[in-house]
């Protein structure tokens, strides 16, 4: 008997864990444990009374100091625990977490949801546009010329019933002119489709967010203030833009926007391929004749536009190097994107 | 297009102004430079030489080498040369031994086919000049032999490359003058005149037979009749600058209305004199064959607009020439044609050949009528340049409008200001209108300004655009930024987006749902395999691919087909999609926001607790979306493949059906995907009345405690749990504050066909703790209601 508990305790200083220590009270304790094995092998008809007595006694006894040893040990193992920042309950609580409850939300829809609380605080209303639009609106209204080769099947998608799918999100324009008139200040993002081959930087398929303010005495001024104003708040730093001409049926002046490359500082690498500049927002102030389709009086009114890319400023964003995945349904993209909104 | 600074400075002075200096004040005044290329050439030792002995080696391999004796001024070479062009007379460019050449070779003495080669006659190629390498280059016999090549040809040149796409507005600048006058303005430094030839000189010649049959595409037809020695070799200026931009060199009269056309960006034609009699210009008129100069038959449509003599085609206007009247090396009579032809009618007919001509671009881009007669003046001059004689035979003759005066145009000076935001000095202004080549008079606050034939009527034609060309050569990065002050006004929210953005929020925020965007159209290979069709769609006139024509009039297909894919590399997902379905326009704009997602699991079981689990999701969406979950009823017929009856339901909104959820079994399932099990739901997202700020009404917390009461109820498996449902629906009573549904057992116990459904009812009264009375009297009035309805209790 003494060498069972001997071997115990000799156990009992070997095991690390409570689930060993556990093993062991079932090894000594269990229904098929040794101690409680030799209680039930002892064939106790053969044995005097007082031979019974004095064995019931030794037995009774180890099985208490058993008992003691495997609670000291369960109480050591579980001070340690404690210290280690975890309970005993009986259940592993440092298991890894399951079952997470947030999917994920497509690139755009995170960029757009940004973009439009950055507008909004700065008092820009957000509005909606049609994916399937008319010739007017989407050209002509515009003042894009009837000849103009945008309008060719090779750029555009056109409906069997002479309607297109808008080309860009300026196609809003007119539309948001006519219907709030000035002064407004609004955005309209949206998908927006041209008829390109398909690569790794070119898509049919893309999202922009135009931009529209029309209010007494708009001017290039304005137009750089507010850009500038706009993409720091968009790269959460200063940002230094300049301005170089752009040619747009539907602005006059025209320009493209140029932001000072973020990755090196202006000094030149292959993200802005040296020159130090990222060419970003096609801008302008808006071309008289589109305020005139929207019905805005031109003596008083003037205003500038702006469109933004939201794909290529996801993809800057994010750094994704292939336009195509946006696309293509593959969830091992969409996951990297968890809600943020 | 390039430009060549060695061009360019034949106008403005460019001393002491680097070439990177000078691309980036290009950029930011007139149009983006992509890239500036250092031309770096191999003339250095190479001498200008005749050809004085051409003897042709026979032997096999050898048909077409030449034994070649080179006078060299002071000194004569043997050579072996296998150009096509080498021949005795022809004055060319030695590459003597020890030389270097484009591509490090070096020229060394050695035997060719057993005769001596003391150096090489060499190509435009070999001498880096351009890429061009069918033969020798060709001299004009004026040059004096022995004349280092360097002299002629320098060993330098920088070209800056403009992006096309930023000059399409700018016909001037599709040409080196057009350039050379923006960076007069630029650099504030004087350009030269473009020497040009007095045209009236010849007035008292005989006009040539012209009839332009079509002036809406032929707006301007001019052309001279000249004798000069059109096919001998241009001189070496012209050819070192027309090979830098890449321009292949033909001979004199080819290369010298390539030269103005590079110049001045108008392109213009010179057919062989002795084959016209009288030139036509008129459409094709019906649909026929006519071969171009590069030898290949185009197809024509009756549109295509054409150079006729007589009763023949010429020239396709605008494009290209004709293979019959070319120019060639004995040509001493040439028609020179100049005109303007309609950017549209030439786009349209160089896009269907595929045939993107120099001279096509330039046309694109509206030329200016007044070119016409300036290139003809300015070929000439060149001409003159070139030590060349030539006899008019006829006067310039011109039919239609050249259009060129200036056009007058009265701005505010203090508009310029208000556009801008900052005033700019008038004297600045005035300095940049007038090198731009405006007309420039001041009164009274106005601007009385002509605008310069030059440039395009679209381009310039109202105040703003006097503006821009002001600003761009002032300097954007001197007007100092302000922001605009407006006065507080309350923003309305846009409830589609808000909708939109609420159904990403609960879908992905809270049910593991990842939200994938598709194309807008179907693909009817797909639809083929899922046995459906569209009833009716929007259909596109030019698909990007024959599968592709029709717009999605519901987005489950789309998403269905993701489900393969994604199944490999992932045990269990939820896709959903937000996106605009078209029906077929009656009236106006048909076009709705949709919502709709499917889910996959690997394991076939427990079917009903999958499409549960989706419908929580979709009750969670309700109540964000307007303050209640949906109805669901079963559908009663089978709508498409994916939805059928017994599989699928019907979603409520207030109005009537707004979308369904359903479960893939069948043919349809197999198709989706081998194994698993997949729900489906969509709804039009639109028929869900947003309540942007919803009216939360607090109620009492209870006071008195209340009583929970189960009952399990013994209900036909067959009729389903939305029949049960309305039946204890019928059921009011005032003492219910709750009802819920706990469990649904089947099998062992039951009577055949029945499951038991447990509910879980909570009693209460707002003013008093229930006494044992009235529970009992609830619970024998709710199972007479039961019973009315033939319900059991377990």
């Amino acid at each position: 008997m003494e060498e069972i508990l001997q071997q115990l305790e000799a156990d009992l200083a070997k095991a690390k864990t409570l689930p060993e220590v556990e093993q062991l009270r079932v090894k000594y304790l269990g229904r098929k444990g040794s101690i409680t094995l030799l209680a039930k092998n002892t064939d106790f008809s053969r044995l005097s009374p007082d031979e019974k007595r004095s064995f019931g006694q030794r037995l009774n006894a180890l099985k208490n100091r058993a008992e003691e040893a495997i609670q000291e040990a369960q109480q050591r193992l579980a001070q340690q625990g404690a210290s280690l920042g975890m309970v005993w309950s009986g259940a592993d609580l440092s298991l890894p977490s399951s079952d997470r409850r947030f999917g994920a939300m497509h690139p755009i829809s995170l960029i757009q949801r940004e973009l439009e609380e950055i507008f909004q605080g700065m008092g820009f209303r957000v509005l909606s546009g049609y994916e399937v639009e008319t010739e007017y609106y989407n050209f002509d209204a515009l003042n894009i010329p009837p000849d103009h080769p945008a309008r060719d099947m090779q750029d555009t998608f056109w409906l069997d019933d002479g309607r297109l799918l808008r080309t860009h999100t300026s196609a809003n324009q007119v539309r948001a002119l006519e219907r709030y008139g000035a002064p407004i200040r609004a955005i309209f993002p949206g998908r927006c489709f041209r008829n390109e081959a398909i690569d790794a930087s070119h898509e049919n398929t893309f999202y922009q967010l135009e931009g529209l303010l029309v209010d007494r005495d708009i001017s290039v001024a304005h137009l750089i203030g507010v850009m500038k104003t706009l993409l720091s708040a968009v790269f959460h730093r200063e940002v230094t833009v300049r301005l170089r001409p752009g040619f747009f049926p539907f602005v006059e002046p025209g320009f493209e926007l140029d932001v000072q490359c973020l990755i090196c500082g202006g000094n030149g690498c292959a993200t802005c391929k040296r020159s130090g500049w990222i060419e970003l927002i096609p801008c302008g102030l808006v071309h008289p004749r589109v305020l005139e389709f929207g019905r805005v009086d031109t003596r008083i009114f003037s205003g500038f536009a702006f469109g933004m890319g939201l794909t290529r400023m996801a993809m800057m964003k994010f750094g994704i190097p292939d336009i195509r995945l946006f696309n293509s349904g593959d969830i091992r993209f969409y996951e990297q994107f968890p809600v943020s909104m | 297009m390039k430009i060549s600074l060695d061009w360019i400075s034949d106008f403005v002075n460019l001393e002491g102004v680097p070439p990177e200096e000078l691309a980036e004040r290009l950029t930011l005044a007139t149009a983006e430079v992509e890239q500036i290329h250092i031309l770096r050439r191999f003339t250095q030792g190479v001498v200008v030489g005749r050809i004085i002995a051409c003897e042709a080696l026979h032997g096999p391999g050898e048909q077409r080498l030449h034994r070649v004796e080179v006078d060299c001024g002071s000194q004569r070479y043997q050579s072996v040369c296998g150009a096509p062009n080498v021949r005795v007379g022809l004055v060319s460019a030695f590459a003597p031994a020890g030389v270097s050449l484009a591509g490090g070779t070096l020229i060394t003495e050695q035997t060719i086919a057993g005769c001596r080669s003391e150096g090489i006659l060499c190509s435009a190629a070999e001498l880096g000049m351009s890429h061009w390498h069918e033969g020798v280059l060709e001299i004009p016999n004026s040059v004096l032999l022995g004349t280092p090549l360097d002299a002629l040809v320098p060993v330098e040149d920088v070209l800056i490359e403009i992006d096309n796409k930023s000059l399409t507005h700018r016909p001037d600048l599709w040409g080196h003058y057009g350039f050379a006058r923006e960076i007069s303005v630029i650099l504030d430094r004087p350009l030269k005149p473009l020497a040009s030839y007095d045209l009236s000189e010849f007035q008292s010649l005989p006009g040539y037979p012209l009839e332009v049959e079509s002036f809406q595409d032929c707006p301007c037809y001019g052309c001279l009749d000249l004798r000069f020695r059109a096919g001998v070799p241009s001189p070496l200026w012209m050819q070192r600058r027309l090979h830098a931009l890449g321009q292949r060199t033909f001979n004199l009269a080819v290369d010298v209305t390539n030269y103005v056309m590079w110049e001045l960006g108008q392109p213009t034609h010179a057919f062989d004199g002795d084959r016209l009699r009288k030139i036509r210009v008129a459409p094709m008129g019906k649909e026929s064959g006519f071969v171009t100069l590069d030898g290949q038959e185009r197809r024509m449509l009756p549109d295509d607009l054409l150079i006729w003599n007589e009763s023949e085609p010429v020239a396709l206007a605008g494009i290209m020439g004709g293979l019959h009247s070319e120019v060639s090396l004995d040509t001493t009579h040439v028609l020179l044609e100049s005109a303007n032809f309609r950017a549209d009618r030439v786009r349209r007919t160089s896009l269907r050949l595929d045939l993107r001509t120099e001279a096509a671009q330039r046309f694109e881009k509206s030329q200016p009528p007044g070119n016409v007669i300036t290139a003809v003046g300015r070929i000439l001059q060149c001409l003159i340049l070139s030590g060349e004689t030539f006899e008019a035979l006829s006067k310039f003759t011109l039919a239609g409008d050249p259009d060129s005066y200036h056009r007058p145009l009265l701005v505010e000076w203090e508009q310029v200001d208000r556009m801008a935001g900052v005033a700019v000095p008038r004297e600045e202004a005035r300095r940049i209108l007038t090198g731009l080549g405006f007309q420039v008079a001041t009164r009274d606050g106005l601007l009385e300004l002509g605008i310069p034939p030059h440039r395009s009527r679209r381009d310039l034609s109202i105040p703003a655009d006097i503006v821009e060309e002001i600003l761009r050569l002032y300097g954007y990065g001197r007007i100092e930024p302000r922001l605009p002050i407006a006065p507080l006004r309350h923003l309305p929210v846009n409830e589609s987006l808000q909708r939109e953005h609420r159904t990403r929020r609960v879908l992905a925020g809270a049910h593991q749902f990842i939200e994938v965007q598709n194309y807008i159209w179907f693909d009817s290979r797909w639809l083929q395999e899922l046995s459906w069709q569209p009833q009716e769609c929007l259909r596109l006139r030019n698909p990007p691919s024959q599968h592709n024509g029709c717009l999605r009039t519901t987005l489950v297909p789309n998403l269905l087909a993701l489900v393969r894919p994604n199944r490999t590399h992932c045990d269990s997902f939820r896709l959903f999609e937000i996106s605009r379905v078209f029906g077929n326009a009656e009236e106006g704009q048909h076009e709705r926001t949709f919502l709709a997602g499917v889910t996959y699991q690997p394991s076939r079981a427990d079917a009903e607790e999958h499409v549960r689990v989706i419908r929580s999701a979709l009750d969670d969406l309700g109540v964000s979306l307007c303050g209640k979950g949906f109805g669901f009823e079963p559908c009663s017929e089978d709508v498409s493949p994916w939805q059928k009856r017994g599989v699928s339901l019907v979603i409520h909104g207030d109005a009537g059906p707004i979308g369904g959820i359903g479960l893939l079994t069948g043919k349809i399932l197999k198709t989706v995907v081998p194994d698993g099990q997949v729900v489906w739901f969509e709804l039009d997202l639109e028929a869900v009345p947003i309540v942007v700020h919803p009216a939360i009404k607090f109620a009492q917390l209870p006071v008195y405690p209340g009583s929970w009461q189960d009952f399990s109820l013994l209900w036909d498996s067959d009729r389903g749990f939305a029949a049960l449902e309305a039946v204890l629906n019928a059921f009011r009573h005032p003492l219910v504050s709750r009802r819920d549904f706990v469990y649904r057992f089947k099998g062992k116990g039951l009577p055949p066909g029945k499951s038991s459904y447990t509910f879980r009812y909570h009693l209460a009264a707002a003013d008093h703790t229930l006494s044992a009375e009235e529970i009992d009297a609830f619970r024998s009035e709710f199972l007479r209601h039961l019973e009315s309805h033939g319900i059991a209790l377990r």
